[in-house]
């Protein structure tokens, strides 16, 4: 779906990603670091099956004595918050630093560092199309027929 | 006293170091759910894993997001796992617990947390704390001699770099950085999936590629240097060998010194060339990968900056690292080298890598269960019934 806005919106600006587009770029990147799977659950499709031992039978086994418990359900109900709803509560709750805001590093007082997006070593031109930075002919050319305007990052 | 033995759990967003306090070390259980593609019918919960005959394309269901505990549905699965016959069964009744969470914890995790403990598993007592805080523990109970620690805590989701002063921290000089290992198997992955082969599926055996291969580089240009020579002049080249979950359980690196032979035909390897240094360099400059937050270094620097001065030379003299993501090759020394030229000359600076820094924070929290003070740190069941949550905002400091 983002394949298809995005490839529309390059044939009108001529070929060249507008600032916009190069900090969503940026931004998805940063996203896709932080992403537990790339790949569908491979389950999904499935019925567990009835001999996997449900997880209240394992600790009804045990010895102890204890009342009984609540599902995994339940906290799913009960506790249910996104990290953003977390982090917004905390803005109420913790309002002065410091708090999980404030205990953020600052950004870096050194100049950053170019390396070429295809080979990773040290580079020292840009991409007037897309603004990614590569070191050389060959990766330029690699970098033109891969990901400069196409959707694949 | 009315109990016999402490179970200590350091609840970390990748592994749960969970164990009584009378053990010797804590057990090392993946805190999260896994299923295979090659076992249809079975989740694997924590260190079941182990059971698992072939384990690419694994996929995760993480308790934690951003190193924070959100889908509790999945933690209550794992704990039940832990706390099971099959694990470490815990008489809760009869025993207290000390449970670690992530500094500036936000309010309705620490709420449910102390629910689930008190209501669920009905534990006898608990101590919710920082896992950093049973690190400066350890490291106060074995330096005694110690005013001052910095701590450097390296985890899965983040970095944190906290200032302990005579035992407590100074929450002022905390400092987050949103890099830990987490990210640096995710860059690895994405990096080598662009250049050679696609591993974006293969977090697992990516994860134990970076174990493996990876390094922290003492001087990062001439590394780079070097990484762009041909032939045997390219010191840092390594190819890794995969898995193939048939005949190689777990990948490795090859020995460069060993010369190709026609056994080798059929494996498939990767080849590492500079990914091995620039992948552990993001903890050293999150700007290479676009996160504009300060480095390591940078941000021991920035953190002492707000600590009263005559703190500085007992900070900088006891420099402590812990953390999975700590045990980079060099790791250690590039710490050492970076805060030597930063910091005054006068002062002597002091790094110390934990033995076990994976354990470093479980073990701080056996020795704290040894305190004479560690009783009246605990909220009895007792008490939590009579006075509810709010006790526990009085006497736990996190
Ligand atoms: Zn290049
Ligand atoms: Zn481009």
């Amino acid at each position: 779906m983002a394949t298809a806005r995005e490839s529309g919106r390059l044939k009108e600006s001529g070929k060249v990603l507008d600032e916009a587009t190069r900090k969503r770029r940026a931004r998805k990147a940063l996203e896709a670091l932080e992403l537990d799977n790339f790949h569908e659950d491979p389950h999904a499709d499935l019925v567990m099956s009835k001999k996997v031992p449900k997880f209240q039978e394992t600790l009804d086994n045990r010895s102890v004595k204890r009342k009984k418990g609540k599902s995994a359900e339940y906290y799913k109900q009960r506790f249910r918050k996104t990290f953003p709803q977390l982090v917004e509560e905390d803005r109420n709750y913790n309002p002065n630093p410091p708090n999980y805001m404030s205990a953020q590093a600052a950004p870096s007082k050194c100049p950053e560092r170019r390396f070429c997006a295809v080979c990773g070593f040290p580079s020292t031109y840009t991409c007037v199309k897309c603004g990614a930075r590569y070191c050389s002919i060959r990766c330029s050319g690699t970098h033109l027929d891969t990901r400069c305007l196409k959707w694949t990052a | 006293m009315d109990y016999d033995d402490v179970f200590v759990l350091d609840n970390g967003a990748c592994t749960a170091k969970a164990g009584f306090a009378s053990s010797d070390d804590a057990r090392i259980i993946p805190n999260c759910i896994m299923k295979a593609k090659s076992e249809r019918r079975r989740p694997f919960i924590g260190d079941q894993v182990e059971e698992c005959r072939d384990a690419s394309g694994l996929f995760y269901i993480l308790p934690f997001q951003k190193g924070y505990l959100i889908n509790w549905d999945v933690q209550k699965n794992i704990w039940d796992y832990i706390f099971s016959a099959e694990c470490l069964p815990v008489n809760f009744p009869e025993t207290p617990v000390v449970i670690t969470e992530p500094y500036f914890n936000f309010n309705s995790c620490k709420e449910a947390m102390t629910e689930i403990f008190f209501e669920e598993y009905d534990c006898h007592s608990l101590l919710r704390i920082n896992a950093g805080d049973l690190s400066s523990y350890h490291y106060f109970n074995t330096n005694q001699n110690s005013l001052c620690c910095l701590l450097v805590d390296v985890g899965y989701s983040f970095t944190h770099i906290v200032p302990y002063i005579k035992g407590k921290k100074l929450k002022n000089g905390i400092r987050r950085i949103d890099i830990g290992g987490k990210v640096l198997t995710n860059h690895l992955k994405e990096i080598t999936s662009y250049r050679q082969l696609h591993v974006m599926d293969e977090t697992y055996v990516m994860n134990q590629v970076k174990e493996d291969a990876c390094f922290v580089s003492l001087d990062f240009y001439k590394d780079m240097k070097i990484a762009q020579k041909r032939g045997k002049e390219n010191t840092i080249v390594r190819d890794y060998v995969l898995p193939d979950y048939t005949s190689i359980r777990r990948g490795y690196v090859k020995d460069p010194a060993v010369a190709p032979s026609g056994e080798d035909g059929d494996q498939q390897t990767l080849r590492l060339n500079n990914e091995r240094f620039t992948v552990p360099e993001l903890l050293f400059n999150p700007s290479d990968v676009g996160i504009t937050q300060m480095g390591i270094v940078e941000a021991i620097v920035d953190s002492l900056s707000v600590c009263p001065a005559e703190t500085h030379p007992h900070l900088y003299r006891n420099i402590m690292l812990v953390g999975g993501s700590t045990l980079f090759p060099g790791f250690r020394d590039r710490v050492c080298k970076e805060v030597r030229t930063l910091a005054p000359c006068d002062f002597d600076v002091n790094v110390t890598l934990a033995k076990n820094p994976i354990t470093y924070s479980w073990n701080g929290g056996r020795l704290l269960t040894q305190d004479p003070e560690f009783s009246s740190r605990l909220v009895s069941k007792d008490e939590y019934e009579d006075h509810g949550y709010n006790i526990c905002l009085d006497r736990f400091d996190v």
